[in-house]
């Protein structure tokens, strides 16, 4: 993979370094002038698109759709089952850039956005849409969105985003908000947190299920564990915390999702937390450090796998978590590289282990949309922006939701008498097993055939008109059933709850925060370099102190980053931060 | 006389028209890129489009040097940088060696097959190097299973993140990468030299060694000076790709050259401008490094090179 993708980034760099030398200039002056133009053009252009909207759109000719996707895990055509609905529906196919796996995100978009094309569809972090629509890379589709009866069920959502994007006039529409839904801006009806101690429930019992009180307790749980089972079933070496380096930005990610098991939220150089307070990683009070001496801790009692620092997500997630050879999972999806209702029987599960202290940040559901957006590329000529409109629009029906959150009827699941879904046995093994796709509809491996973009306009959270429950198959009551396994009884009786929300929102260790979804300020050149200088920085500092040999190491590699990223300016960076999420900070209190 | 004049004239054009590809070759990517070198004088950020009113003079060449964390940052990269090209200038004399020695094996299937063996490495990307390193020196790979089971440690050593000696295992890396690469300059310069010598000094009767040292490295000299002169003019061109794949967190310290800083930080955080400031200097280093190299030359060996 990473070969791939250095091979991917070369071309790029060489591509860019010409449109840099010779076209830099005038390709971002069309790209300009596209917009500038579109004033003057709007009416006979909004004719065609009107009429292409409204009228018959021709599926003759196959249109290859370039998406640039920030939420993709792959590069490439996408192919196998969806792909296969998408071209018999659409005729289109779909090709996916996705930074993520291009190895170095950031200069993949930038040397894009240089080039002035980022894409036909673009999915972008709201803070980036709005330096693409300044640069004249996004296409207006404030005429166009009112045709479309099913994305416009989120007309609210939409008109509000996009009216808080600086220098967008009244009635244009650039940005469509992802995973957005019907439900009301504070509900959240998921079963699961975000991210909280998971631990697998058979080792787990077998310890007694001792109660913990705190971080040590589980440390002391962990490494009981990891003491009974040294290797998995296959005789691999087991660690009780297997940590990857890929994902990181200004800080290590792992350990920002460890934050807000104690009611904060890394968000670049502070720290936002349940009570409404901002504050800089770095203060020794704060959750970052407390994780960092988590973690430390548990490295000295040999409970963190030694490759941590070396290996990347995919090694960690084929070679460990699918083989269970790590026993502490956090993220809530992470149960879905080894749970199945038939190991989840025998009790062998990972599910939600409380600890008395824990304070979970845990945002309500996406109403207005989480943090991501869809947009149309400003180079797209008219019909095949009525193309991509249509195909987005059709992402919004329940029968464009049920492929993308479930799969298709007959392999993945089944309707019920009553018109509710069941998944099939298939089905519940999705994610876990190789399941193969009869010829007919496509072929290949489900998994491979899923969709690639791994982004929807829509959340799972949203209900299904058409059954009256939510799309995502983990809503069904048909899988909550099904989920009722004697591992689950037995947790819910342990605990007295029906599932880990119902049993922290009853300890009043969750009160989600209200989801806030706006375009914040981004980054200038000067904060940039503070927030890139700083960032190597901290996360190679903080995984030495992971790696520390004892607490006078850890406490000087600490005390030496501190200096050092003051040096670079780590101050003004805070400040920056402190600044732009207050507006976040305003909006919650306000949804309060 | 004018019809000759002519000719010669036209003959002139002619040969002209021969380098001129090459000279347009070489305008268009050894000078016209130099064009870019504006970026350094300017506040640059894609997506937004290059615009003159982002003129701020020398601010990113203040920038690097304006505080001591800055400047000490800057220290550590070079120290780097020249540590690991002395490294390598210091034993470029190793691929002659190999030369020799390898010219000097009799069994010619031997010898092609020592000589594939140690070329093949040059071929595979730093990437796949770096696979093969992560596969063999991983906490359960190869290496630590293998001095397990033989009982020489209990807990696995974590060899790819080490942070001592990371010059040295840099260098073992791509000495291992390039020996066979480089000595095949050597090989074709030693095919060159003329027989009648070695039969001389053998009918003089002098020893194999002998011969090596007084006959095959002298002829192999010139070789060697050039190819070390042009080593010293990319002193501080050690390459990124096996840097790049080689860091993390525990020896970026030790193995962040400068080409893999400006990386870093023109790809990181988009600040091309820094980027670019920065190999600007680094140019004008290799240009004063060329010229010391050139003037060495004449004063050792009485003839320059450019």
């Amino acid at each position: 993979m990473k070969s791939k993708s250095l091979l991917t980034m070369g071309m790029i760099l060489s591509i860019s370094l010409a449109t840099a030398l010779s076209g830099c200039g005038s390709s971002s002056n069309e790209a300009t002038k596209d917009t500038g133009a579109s004033g003057e053009g709007k009416s006979t252009e909004k004719s065609v698109e009107t009429s292409a909207a409204t009228g018959e759109v021709s599926h003759d000719t196959e249109l290859t759709l370039e998406v640039y996707d920030v939420a993709a895990n792959y590069q490439g055509l996408q192919t196998g089952w969806y792909g296969k609905i998408l071209k018999d529906k659409f005729n289109i196919v779909l090709n996916i850039i996705a930074p993520q796996v291009s190895g170095d995100a950031s200069s993949l978009y930038q040397t894009r956005c240089a080039a002035g094309n980022l894409g036909d569809v673009v999915i972008l972090d709201n803070i980036d849409m709005q330096e693409c629509i300044d640069a004249g890379l996004i296409a207006d589709i404030g005429a166009d969105i009112g045709n479309y009866p099913n994305l416009m069920k989120y007309e609210e959502q939409i008109n509000l985003f996009n009216g808080d994007l600086n220098g967008v006039a009244e009635g244009s529409i650039y940005a469509i908000p992802t995973e957005m839904n019907t439900n009301g801006p504070t509900a959240y009806i998921a079963d699961t947190v975000y991210t909280c101690p998971r631990l697998p429930w058979d080792y787990y019992s077998e310890l007694g299920c001792p109660e913990m009180k705190n971080l040590d307790d589980l440390l002391k749980v962990l490494s009981d564990m990891q003491a009974a089972h040294p290797t998995n079933a296959n005789g691999d070496k087991a660690y009780a915390i297997s940590l990857w380096p890929d994902w990181d930005g200004t800080s290590i990610e792992t350990v920002n999702q460890l934050t807000k098991w104690y009611g904060q939220e890394v968000n670049g150089s502070v720290l936002l937390g349940t009570d409404n307070s901002i504050r800089p990683l770095t203060d020794k009070e704060g959750a970052y450090y407390k994780m960092l001496q988590f973690l430390y801790k548990a490295q000295n009692m040999g409970l963190v796998d030694p490759d941590s620092a070396t290996q990347d997500w995919t090694t960690v997630c084929d070679n460990k978590m699918k083989q269970k050879r790590v026993y502490l999972f956090w993220y809530n999806w992470q149960r879905g590289f080894w749970n199945t209702p038939e190991k989840s029987e025998q009790g062998d599960f990972y599910v939600a282990a409380p600890i008395e202290d824990l304070n979970i940040y845990q945002a309500s559901d996406t109403y207005y949309g989480s943090g991501r957006v869809w947009g149309i590329g400003s180079n797209v000529d008219p019909e095949k922006k009525a193309r991509i409109m249509e195909f987005l629009d059709w992402l919004c029906t329940p029968e464009g939701l049920t492929y993308q959150h479930a799969g298709t009827e007959g392999l993945i699941y089944t309707v019920n008498d009553d018109g509710t879904y069941s998944l099939t046995a298939d089905g519940f093994n999705r994610f876990t097993a190789d399941i193969m796709v009869p010829e007919e509809l496509g072929g290949g491996k489900w998994s491979d055939g899923n969709n690639n973009i791994n982004q929807w306009i829509v959340g799972s959270v949203d209900k299904n008109p058409e059954t009256g429950e939510p799309y995502g198959t983990d809503f069904w009551s048909s899988t909550i059933k099904a989920n009722e396994t004697t591992g689950l009884r037995q947790w819910q009786e342990k605990y007295g709850a029906e599932n880990e929300v119902k049993y922290f929102e009853s300890t009043g260790q969750l009160v989600p925060v209200p989801s806030i979804n706006k375009p914040l300020v981004n980054d200038t050149t000067d904060i940039a370099l503070i927030r890139n200088q700083c960032g190597d920085l901290i996360c190679d500092n903080s995984w030495k102190m992971i790696f520390a040999k004892d607490d006078a190491e850890f406490n000087q590699i600490w005390d030496d980053m501190y200096t050092q990223i003051q040096g670079f300016g780590w101050d003004e960076l805070v400040q920056f931060d402190t600044e732009k999420w207050q507006v976040v900070v305003d909006a919650r209190k306000a949804a309060s | 006389m004018k019809v000759l004049d002519n000719k010669k004239k036209i003959e002139s054009f002619k040969l002209f028209l021969y380098i001129l590809p090459f000279l347009i070759l070489v305008g268009m990517f050894a000078y016209y890129p130099l064009y870019g070198w504006v970026y350094a004088f300017f506040d640059y950020r894609p997506p937004k489009p290059f615009s003159l009113d982002d003129f701020v003079g020398l601010k990113w060449f203040k920038y690097i040097v304006d505080n001591p964390i800055r400047v000490n940052q800057i220290v550590t990269v070079m120290k780097n940088t020249f540590a690991m090209s002395a490294l390598t200038l210091g034993t470029s004399w190793l691929p002659m060696l190999f030369a020799v020695f390898l010219n000097e094996i009799k069994c010619v299937r031997f010898r092609k097959f020592i000589q594939t063996v140690t070329t093949l490495p040059n071929f595979i990307s730093w990437v796949l190097v770096y696979s093969i390193a992560y596969c063999i020196f991983n906490s359960t790979g190869m290496m630590n299973s293998f001095l397990q089971s033989l009982g020489l440690i209990t807990e696995p050593i974590l060899f790819l993140q080490q942070s001592d000696h990371v010059w040295l295992t840099q260098w073992l890396w791509l000495t291992w990468k390039n020996l066979g690469w480089a000595a095949i300059m050597y090989i074709a310069a030693i095919s060159s030299i003329d027989e009648e010598m070695y039969e001389a000094a053998r009918v003089d009767g002098a020893t194999r060694m002998q011969i090596i040292r007084n006959i095959t490295i002298p002829s192999l000299m010139p070789t060697f000076f050039v190819l070390l002169m042009i080593n010293i003019g990319n002193f501080l061109n050690n390459g990124m790709e096996q840097f790049y794949v080689f860091q993390n967190a525990f020896n970026k310290e030790a193995i962040q050259v400068l080409d893999l800083y400006v990386y870093n930080l023109a790809m990181g955080s988009g600040s091309y401008s820094v980027s670019v400031a920065l190999s600007m200097l680094k140019s004008i280093v290799s240009v004063i490094l060329l010229f010391f190299a050139n003037k060495m030359s004449k004063s050792i060996r009485g003839e320059s090179f450019i």
